[in-house]
């Protein structure tokens, strides 16, 4: 299963994110994000999954690059 | 620059921000005080396995309808505080526009220990949870200056933002150095002030084997605090920030603001004695300064408010050095510890004191040392027992902050 539902979630509950504004194609940056608070997502997404991002796969723009990245890891943990 | 080598231009206090023990709105934070309220509650802090229950004086607020939850997730309670605080100053003083505040306004903050929970919480998961890799932000939510930077970014606010490390002087100093700043005439307005949280029990748990925290009394919580008493035991831990909006005369006038006390004096010494034994010497040396500082004579000053932190050592010290500064006339001024109600906030401590100072002088009345029904007889002037108090004809006070580390520092107001 995808993880962009969890991911929609959290940014919509902890980051304050509108939900009619979270779409695959947005770049985090469009959703408002900065440096500091993407590495604060990706850090809250990892630990909820109990994965461990290599940084040579952290170079996503859009949210669906985050998500295909969360669900690659998800995938190669057997979850 | 302002006005750069102008010298001596006179400086206000025209807003006043808080979010304290006695809540948020300076006027009835005041009240409360001047009614002798304690906001000294039993606090279950800590774990199940290793808490306790510590007496502390906690704030109450609710950061969201002041800073978005994107920015909340970078930013320990230290600095949500501050932020509060600042935003309350500026709309006290007519400064905030378009949720901004003047582009060429300082800021002049004072911080003991900094984000304290993010620093607690990169080691739990450190040593609990065996990993190296605590939250991305923990480097920004804990350094002792990130209060300051978020005020800036979020107010735009483009003067220097400064912030002064230094105990429980930390914000007296802040506020003083921003006075100067616009006296001499760098800038035209600041916001000074400081912050603290440290109520996590980590924090906690260190204070109590410093030995300094008072033992709660069997009259309750609220009665623990008993600075200048003879049977105090120590101080309460506090929490919270305070923001002051200091303008120059000329900033003030243009606007038609309306002043709530004049800031006329600043002085600042090291006792080079000892890290947490205060030395009367450095207190003395720190008062004359002021004092000189703001051309005022001794005799001119009807209000004190002490640091008292209700330490047996402290109390006396402060005494004495008020004796030696003010010679007979300490007989006639009178003295309070507001710390008896609203804890030692510590980096916050300084700023908070003044600004009940500058209400003080605004309403010619005087909030009392709560607990004060029997007084250590070396504490023997009139230290406004329990009871608030008019004082007619009150137009000068000073306030005290002496820090860990030997580091004194004294502000004088003007009733504006």
């Amino acid at each position: 299963m995808s993880s962009f539902a969890h991911i929609q979630e959290t940014l919509v509950s902890k980051y304050g994110v509108k939900p009619e504004v979270i779409k695959p194609e947005a770049t985090l940056t469009e959703l408002g994000l900065d440096s500091l608070s993407i590495a604060e997502l990706m850090f809250d997404v990892s630990d909820h999954y109990g994965i461990d991002i290599p940084d040579e796969r952290a170079n996503f723009n859009t949210l669906g690059e985050a998500v295909a990245v969360v669900d690659e890891c998800v995938k190669a943990k057997g979850g | 620059m302002a006005d750069a080598g102008e010298r001596r231009r006179r400086v206000f206090v025209t807003g006043i921000g808080l979010v304290s023990p006695h809540g948020g709105d300076p006027g009835n934070a005041f009240d409360r005080l001047y009614r002798g309220e304690s906001a000294i509650r039993k606090v279950r802090s800590g774990t199940a396995e290793l808490g306790g229950d510590a007496l502390l004086a906690q704030a109450e607020f609710d950061p969201s309808d002041v800073i978005p939850k994107l920015q909340l997730v970078v930013m320990d309670r230290v600095s949500q505080m501050a932020v509060i605080a600042a935003h309350r100053a500026l709309i006290a003083s007519g400064l905030l526009a378009d949720d901004t505040g003047p582009a060429d306004m300082g800021i002049y903050m004072g911080c003991g220990l900094g984000g304290s929970q993010a620093l607690q919480d990169s080691y739990r998961v450190y040593f609990e949870r065996r990993s190296r890799k605590p939250k991305p932000a923990t480097v920004p939510l804990i350094m002792a200056n990130a209060p300051a930077g978020h005020i800036s970014m979020r107010y735009k606010l483009k003067g220097p933002s400064h912030t002064y490390s230094i105990a429980c002087a930390s914000s007296a100093v802040a506020t003083g150095e921003a006075f100067r700043a616009i006296r001499d005439g760098y800038l035209d307005r600041a916001l000074a002030g400081g912050t603290e949280a440290m109520l996590n029990d980590g924090s906690v748990a260190a204070w109590e084997v410093l030995g300094v925290l008072a033992k709660e009394h069997p009259d309750g919580p609220g009665a623990s605090s008993r600075p200048f008493a003879k049977d105090r035991s120590g101080f309460v831990l506090g929490e919270g920030a305070a923001v002051l909006t200091l303008e120059a005369e000329s900033s003030m006038r243009a606007r038609g603001a309306v002043p709530i006390a004049e800031i006329v004096g600043y002085g600042a010494s090291s006792d080079a004695h000892n890290l947490t034994q205060p030395a009367a010497d450095g207190q003395v040396r720190a008062m004359r300064i002021a004092l000189a500082d703001a051309d005022i004579a001794p005799e001119a000053i009807g209000y004190v408010n002490a640091h008292a932190t209700g330490t047996t050592a402290g109390d006396r010290i402060e005494i004495d050095a008020i004796k030696q500064v003010f010679g007979d006339h300490a007989r006639a001024l009178v003295v309070s510890a507001t710390k008896s109600m609203h804890g030692h906030l510590v980096g916050a401590a300084g700023a908070l004191e003044f600004a009940i100072t500058a209400l003080a002088l605004r309403k010619g009345r005087v909030p009392p040392t709560a607990n004060l029904t029997e007084p250590d007889p070396e504490c023997d002037l009139d230290c406004v027992p329990c009871v608030g108090r008019e004082v007619a004809g009150l137009e000068v006070a000073l306030s005290n902050s002496f820090g860990f580390g030997g580091s004194n520092a004294v502000l004088v107001a003007r009733r504006a």
